[in-house]
Formats: structure tokens, C-alpha cells, sequence
């Protein structure tokens, strides 16, 4: 048998386990394990016990991020300091709506900008923001769908954006020149962004605002919210710009450490066994999020194991350029569903030297990729902002209605991206080193 | 379900976790305990650990042997450096095969097989990479290891958000602070991966290497593959040896490396040594992310329909035929050529700096294969056995 004969066959086998699955288990997580087992079988690998344990740290590193981040924010919300941001901001800027969510934009842009992680945004001010918009009166499904845009927005903002840095290592371009031609674009999408989930928002009378939220704790200050913020902010411009001066401690000990802050400026002096409550809630919060990792992982292994990440990446790489147009803004999505980051290299890298070779300006080529593979961070079967958003903001409905609010700006960014793709030299000017 | 079934499920689920960890990572702890047995040739004069020139990886998998061939004569030195990225495994099987080959006229020559030791120690995570490859020989099969690009973080976690380059404060992604071919010249207070660029910056500056060949394969996709990559002081030897080589032996490519792009070994150690810095590409369909199942037999052999069929729309960047594919005795075999004729050219243009040395050829390789030309450590003299 053909390797294409073989590895369709084994795709097909893996789609209909992940369909009966998926209908039998009603979890996604076992689903895609027990597609990654019956993968393997019928590729004759039998059961590669080492591929699946392997597979399950694939996404560790993540996994920490995750856990950690949220032990800090709800340390966060526990001492009331959410509370006392999300008052000053209403107190402030109540009467002027559409500066009020100009800011909340561009506070969630600044972590994920700073860090490359969507979800760092969508954990750390993600919760604040939330609070903010749904007293502006923005429905919870607008509420989830803004903290979503703007989180993988923030991901593909510059200085850091993983997936041109990736595409730009595989290709051996030096990461330079992308600043403003990730940053135009990014503002202009977060503004309709913007636009589009606030228009027709009522806000509430500053009072009624004021009174539905939680009483502010009278010894929590400014300062006191201001400090773990502070704290991480220091601790991110410290290992971009003083690298060679600071040790290399990592997103987890970042977040622990900020977690810790929180702890020493609590006002209230809770007890220890109050912060072991707070972690465990959290852990079996993040909990779900964190098998999804692991099972991608798996499932991950078992495709490029088994031949079919080959099969899917071929068939896209081998279109002519006219099909990548045309089918861009699904695979590259649906990629990015799969595979994380990785999609950047599997499709990304080969796509740029395509590109190169039809004369593209690649700069601009690998900045509308990174666009598009961010898009696919709502998508199954991963979907880590999609389902960190719905999570961190508390959101009740469906998965499929948080897709239907996010639908218009989620075009809308893939039609600029797609713009960018086609026609790279109008892009161009943007491209300073 | 009641509590005591839900504790019974729990704890069946927890011993099931932990029978598959164990039976799972058999293979994972096999690859990282494994040694790979090299014989070194009757040229060779000494062996020191890498460092002897600089202590701050001493005791670390990175401290790996450094091997010596000196002739006597007075010559040029050459530095080989294989296993930079350890999942292109060509690299230090050319090494390993010159170091069990090599005869020494004039200068000498230093080797190092497996530069990121730690990175050959697990598997690519999301590539299924098989742990092992074996090559036959007349006496047996010779096992190596198959590992990723990048340190194993075991040795060295956790990653920066984005790695910056020292000491030009360039950007790269997150991972390239654990890509030995992304942290030239090293530094000496950073992580054990740019403190092994530097040990080995170190090595070249003291033992003063005329040059130093860094050992590589590429994905077929990469513009540079089939290619020496060259520092501009090193440009045209290289070019002299591309036209050579592309006309007695195989196709071959120069390119010079660009200076914009930070941490290479072709351009930070032209800057930071007196070396002539030359890195060689081979190609390496194993390695490209659009082939089909990840198996031994692919890395052996760079037989892949999907490749084919990438070459047939003209996505590669080297020739390419499936009947043929691209071997393993093929890329050695490139290596071994390449390595030779560079060195050759070195003394053409700086005779003072001439090295007179042989190893198995390009034409010699593919017709026998790379078996032929290693040899049984079980019948060698025990002063000339190594594990590593």
C-alpha cells in the first residue's frame, strides 16, 4: 500500500474514532486519546506506550503557565484587589464608554505583547476586564468574546510574537522588522474589535455599578492592588531587557512569585489554610485545561508517528497559490487547533519559502500567518484562549455561542491577514529595521 | 456513584497512570543512559574533557571528550564539530567515522562527536522521533541515538518567554536558549547552553583552530541545504570547494553567512576567533515536518512518497528522487567529502596553515557504505574504545 493510501486510511480511521468518541464519552479530552490509540493501531504500530508518555510533556511548560497564573490571580481577586481595580476604573472613566474600553484594549494587549502568551493576557487581566465590561453593559457572550480577541491579539502583538519568531528560525531571517507590521494591523483589529462588541452597550449609573460590586475592603490602597502588577511587569521587562543581568526564572516562578506578593500585601492577614483553599480551588479549576494539554500532546505524537501530520501538511504546502489563498483561513486555524505553536513550524516555515519564491516580501508574509495561526486558538481540539476566555470570565453558554459572538472580528482579522497575504507589498512600507 | 466507587476508580486510574509510565518510558530511559561505542584510529594522540577550557561545565553532560589527532608536523589545526543539533544524526556518525579513519600528515585535528550531548539524551516532544538507529557492519549492528535539536531540559529549565541573543541582544524564539547553534560566542555567566558555546569558543581560542567545521543536516524545504555556509573570511575557500566538489563529487552550494543573523556558529565564531568558520548542510528528508511516518527505516534511508511529491511542485531546495532518497552512507559520505576538500582548499590559500589529512571518501563511502568503515570495539585494542 501507498504511504498516501496508508496514512488516508489511518486519518479516516481517526476521524470516525474521534466522531464515535466524542458521541460516547461527551469529553474531548478522552475522545482525542482514544483517537491517538486507535491511530496507531491501524498503522500497525500497535500500542507505543513511549509515544504516549512522551506525548504527555509536550505541553508541560504550558501547563505550569496555567496553573500558576491562575494560583496568582485568584490570590489576586482573594484580597480583594480585583475588586479594588475594577472600582477605580468605573470611578474614573465611567462617563467616557468608549475610552473606558480603549483601555481595557490595550491592558490586554500588554501582557501577551510582552510575553507571546495570548493566555497570560486572558489570565492575568482577563477577569478584571470581564468585571469591568459586563458593568458596562456588554452581554457575557460580547464579555467572552472581547477577552478572546484581544488575548490572541496581544499574542500576535510585537515585540513578541512566537509564531514569527518560529517561522522566522526555520527560515533563517532574523526576528527584526516586525514591529509595526504586527502592530498596525493589531491596533486597527482591536479597535473594530472594540467598536463592534461595544456598539449598543448601555452602561449602568455609576452608583448602581458601585453598588452591585463587592464592598472595598477599607485597608486595601492603590498601592497594595498595584504591587503584584507591578511585581510581574518589573519581572517581564527584567528578562527582555536585562537578560544578561537577571537569571532566567521562567513564566511559573514569575507567577508564583507575584502569587506571593499578593500574600504579603494582603490587608486582612488571611491564614495559611485560606491560601491552600485558594490553590486547590484553582488547581481544579485549571484542571480540565490542563488535561486538554496533555491529551493534545498525545494525539500530536500519534500524528506525526503515524504519517498523517505529513499527509495534512503536504496537501496544504503542495497547493498552488492560489489554494493556499483560498483555504488559508481554515487551515491554518485548524492547524493551530492541533498542533500550538508547532503550526507555525510544520506549515509556516515551508509556506515562507514558498512565498520567498513567488517574491513575496516574507517579513510581511510571516506577520499575516501569525495572524492566522492565532486565529485557531478558539478552535478544537485544543482551543487554550477560547476556553481559558469562557473560563477566566465565568461564561454560561455554549462553546458555540461564545463562537457565533466572536465570529465578526474573528473575520475580520483573518480577512486583514488574508489581505496581507495577497498582496504583501502594500504591506511592505511597514517593515523597518 | 457512590464515594468508596469513586475512590476505587481513582486509585485504578492512578495505578494504570503509573504501569504506563513505567512500561512508556523504558524507551526514554534507555536513550538517556545509553553510550555510543567509537575506536579511534591509530592517529590519535589525546583526549580532554571540554572543560579544560572552560570550568563552568565541568561535571555536566555537556562536558563531553575532546579528541586530538596531531601528526608532530607543523600544519594548520582543524576543529570538527558534530552534534550540534543532535536529531540530524549525520553529524556525528561522520564524526565517529573520521575519528575511527583518520590518518594525520601535517597539523591536527580536533574533534568533538556529540557537542550538545544533553540534546541527544530524549526525543523531539511532538515529532515521534524512534530513539535509536542502528547501522550494519561486517561484525554487527553499531546503535546510536537519534535526539532533538535542543538541550534537554532536564539539563537546563526553564525556557526565557524569548530568548536574547548575547552579545547582540537580538530577539530569537523562546526555545533557541537551549539551541546550541543559536548561543555562539557563549557566555560565561549564562545558561549551560551558551556557557557550552563558550567552552568551546574557549577551545578554539586556545588551541588556536584555523578552522572549524560545524556539522549539520537541513530539511530539503531550507534554502541552505546541500550548502557551506561560511564566514566571509572563510568565503572563498569554500567557494573554491563548492565548484570542486559540484564537479568531481556531488552537488554543493556556498552561501556566506549573513551578518544579521546572531548565534550561528558560521558567523560568531568568524567574529569572536581567529577561525575560518564553515558550517556544512546535508540533506535530511527525516527531519522535514512534511513526510510521512516517523520510522527508522526513514531516517536511514530519506525515502518518502510525500517528499516526492514536493519535489515534483517544486518545493525543495536539492534534488530529490525517492529511488534513490537520501541515505545515510549518502550524507556522510557528502560530509566526509565536504569536511576533506575545505580543509584542502584552507592550504591552498594559507599554506602555512595546511593540514594533511585522510579519511574515508565521498566515493568510497557510497560504495561501501558506512559499515565498512567502523570498526568492532570488542577486538580493538581497549586504550582506543570510547563510550560516549
Amino acid at each position: 500500500m501507498s504511504t498516501y493510501a496508508a496514512t488516508s486510511w489511518t486519518l479516516a480511521a481517526m476521524v470516525a474514532a474521534f466522531v464515535l468518541s466524542s458521541w460516547r464519552f461527551k469529553s474531548p479530552e478522552l475522545s482525542m486519546v482514544v483517537t491517538a490509540l486507535v491511530g496507531a493501531l491501524v498503522a500497525g504500530l500497535g500500542f507505543p506506550a513511549h509515544l504516549f508518555v512522551e506525548g504527555t510533556f509536550t505541553f508541560l511548560d504550558l501547563a505550569f503557565i496555567f496553573i500558576t497564573a491562575c494560583i496568582f490571580m485568584n490570590a489576586y481577586s482573594e484580597v480583594g484587589a480585583m475588586n479594588a481595580l475594577v472600582r477605580a476604573l468605573v470611578v474614573r472613566l465611567h462617563r467616557r464608554k468608549w475610552l473606558l474600553l480603549m483601555v481595557l484594549a490595550l491592558l490586554m494587549l500588554i501582557p501577551g505583547a510582552l510575553t507571546g502568551a495570548g493566555v497570560v493576557s486572558v489570565l492575568v487581566v482577563g477577569g478584571l476586564v470581564a468585571a469591568v465590561l459586563r458593568l458596562m453593559g456588554l452581554a457575557e457572550d460580547r464579555v467572552a468574546a472581547f477577552v478572546f480577541m484581544l488575548g490572541i491579539l496581544s499574542a500576535v502583538a510585537p515585540p513578541i510574537n512566537v509564531w514569527a519568531m518560529l517561522m522566522a528560525a526555520g527560515a533563517n531571517m532574523p526576528y527584526v522588522g516586525f514591529d509595526l507590521v504586527l502592530l498596525v494591523p493589531v491596533l486597527i483589529i482591536a479597535a473594530f474589535t472594540v467598536l463592534y462588541l461595544g456598539w449598543g452597550a448601555v452602561p449602568q449609573s455609576k452608583e448602581a455599578i458601585l453598588a452591585g460590586l463587592p464592598p472595598l475592603s477599607p485597608k486595601m490602597t492603590w498601592w497594595r492592588a498595584a504591587v503584584p502588577l507591578a511585581v510581574l511587569l518589573a519581572l517581564a521587562l527584567g528578562a527582555k531587557y536585562a537578560a544578561f543581568t537577571l537569571p532566567t526564572i521562567g513564566f511559573p516562578l514569575m507567577f508564583l512569585i507575584c502569587a506571593a506578593t499578593t500574600v504579603a500585601i494582603d490587608p486582612v492577614r488571611r491564614p495559611v489554610k485560606r491560601w491552600l483553599e485558594v490553590v486547590n480551588q484553582t488547581v481544579e479549576q485549571v484542571f480540565p485545561l490542563v488535561a486538554t494539554m496533555v491529551s493534545v500532546g498525545v494525539l500530536v505524537n500519534i500524528l506525526a508517528a503515524t504519517g498523517v501530520r505529513g499527509l495534512i501538511a503536504i496537501s496544504f504546502v503542495a497547493l498552488p497559490i492560489i489554494g493556499i489563498y483560498a483555504t488559508s483561513l481554515f487551515v491554518c486555524p485548524l492547524a493551530q487547533g492541533s498542533l500550538g505553536f508547532g503550526s507555525a513550524v510544520i506549515l509556516g516555515t515551508p509556506l515562507i519559502f514558498v512565498f520567498n519564491a513567488v517574491g513575496a516580501n516574507v517579513t510581511v508574509v510571516a506577520a499575516a500567518f501569525s495572524m492566522l495561526f492565532a486565529l485557531g486558538d478558539c478552535l478544537p481540539p485544543s482551543r487554550i484562549v477560547g476556553r481559558t476566555a469562557i473560563e477566566t470570565v465565568g461564561y454560561k453558554g455554549s462553546y458555540g455561542s461564545f463562537l457565533k459572538a466572536t465570529a465578526v472580528p474573528w473575520l475580520v482579522m483573518g480577512i486583514v491577514a488574508l489581505a496581507m497575504l495577497i498582496v504583501p507589498g502594500r504591506a511592505a512600507f511597514l517593515v523597518r529595521y | 456513584m457512590n464515594d468508596r466507587a469513586l475512590v476505587g476508580r481513582r486509585v485504578g486510574l492512578l495505578l494504570a497512570s503509573l504501569a504506563l509510565m513505567v512500561v512508556g518510558t523504558k524507551d526514554i530511559r534507555a536513550l538517556r543512559a545509553y553510550r555510543e561505542t567509537v575506536v579511534v584510529s591509530e592517529a590519535f594522540t589525546r583526549q580532554a574533557p571540554l572543560s579544560t577550557y572552560f570550568d563552568g561545565i565541568r561535571g555536566t553532560l555537556m562536558d563531553v571528550p575532546v579528541f586530538v589527532f596531531d601528526s608532530g608536523v607543523p600544519g594548520g589545526s582543524v576543529l570538527i564539530l558534530g552534534g550540534a543539533h543532535a536529531y540530524e544524526p549525520a553529524s556525528p556518525v561522520m564524526a565517529y567515522v573520521v575519528m575511527e579513519n583518520i590518518t594525520v600528515t601535517q597539523g591536527k585535528v580536533f574533534v568533538i562527536a556529540r557537542a550538545n550531548m544533553s540534546a541527544s539524551t530524549l526525543g523531539m516532544l511532538g515529532n515521534a522521533y524512534p530513539p535509536f538507529f542502528r547501522v550494519k557492519t561486517p561484525w554487527g549492528e553499531k546503535t546510536y541515538r537519534i535526539g532533538d535539536r535542543e538541550t534537554n531540559p532536564l539539563e537546563q529549565w526553564p525556557d526565557p518567554f524569548t530568548f536574547v541573543h548575547y552579545p547582540s541582544a537580538q530577539n530569537l524564539a523562546y526555545q533557541d536558549s537551549r539551541n546550541l547553534n543559536r548561543t555562539f560566542p557563549g557566555r560565561p555567566g549564562g545558561n549551560l547552553t551558551e556557557r557550552t558555546s563558550f567552552a568551546i569558543s574557549e577551545l578554539i581560542r586556545r588551541e588556536q583552530i584555523d578552522m572549524t567545521i560545524d556539522v549539520h543536516e537541513a530539511s530539503m524545504g531550507y534554502p541552505v541545504v546541500s550548502t557551506y555556509v561560511c564566514h566571509q573570511r572563510a568565503e572563498e575557500m569554500c567557494m573554491m570547494a563548492a565548484m570542486i566538489l559540484s564537479a568531481e563529487q556531488f552537488p554543493m552550494k556556498t552561501e556566506t553567512s549573513p551578518k544579521s543573523l546572531r548565534g550561528l556558529t558560521h558567523r560568531e565564531i568568524g567574529d569572536f576567533t581567529e577561525s575560518f568558520a564553515v558550517l556544512m548542510e546535508t540533506p535530511e528528508p527525516f527531519i522535514d515536518k512534511f513526510v510521512g511516518p516517523m520510522t527508522e527505516a526513514l531516517m536511514l534511508t530519506g525515502k518518502d512518497e510525500f517528499m516526492q511529491t514536493a519535489a515534483d511542485r517544486g518545493l525543495l531546495y536539492a534534488e530529490y528522487d525517492m529511488k534513490t532518497g537520501a541515505t545515510l552512507d549518502y550524507r556522510v559520505g557528502r560530509h566526509l567529502g565536504g569536511a576533506a576538500e575545505v580543509i584542502k582548499q584552507m592550504g591552498e590559500f594559507y599554506p602555512a596553515k595546511k593540514v594533511g589529512v585522510s579519511w574515508p571518501t565521498y566515493a568510497a563511502v557510497m560504495e561501501k557504505g558506512i559499515g565498512a568503515f567502523l570498526h568492532d570495539p570488542a577486538k580493538a585494542a581497549a586504550a582506543r574504545v570510547f563510550r560516549h
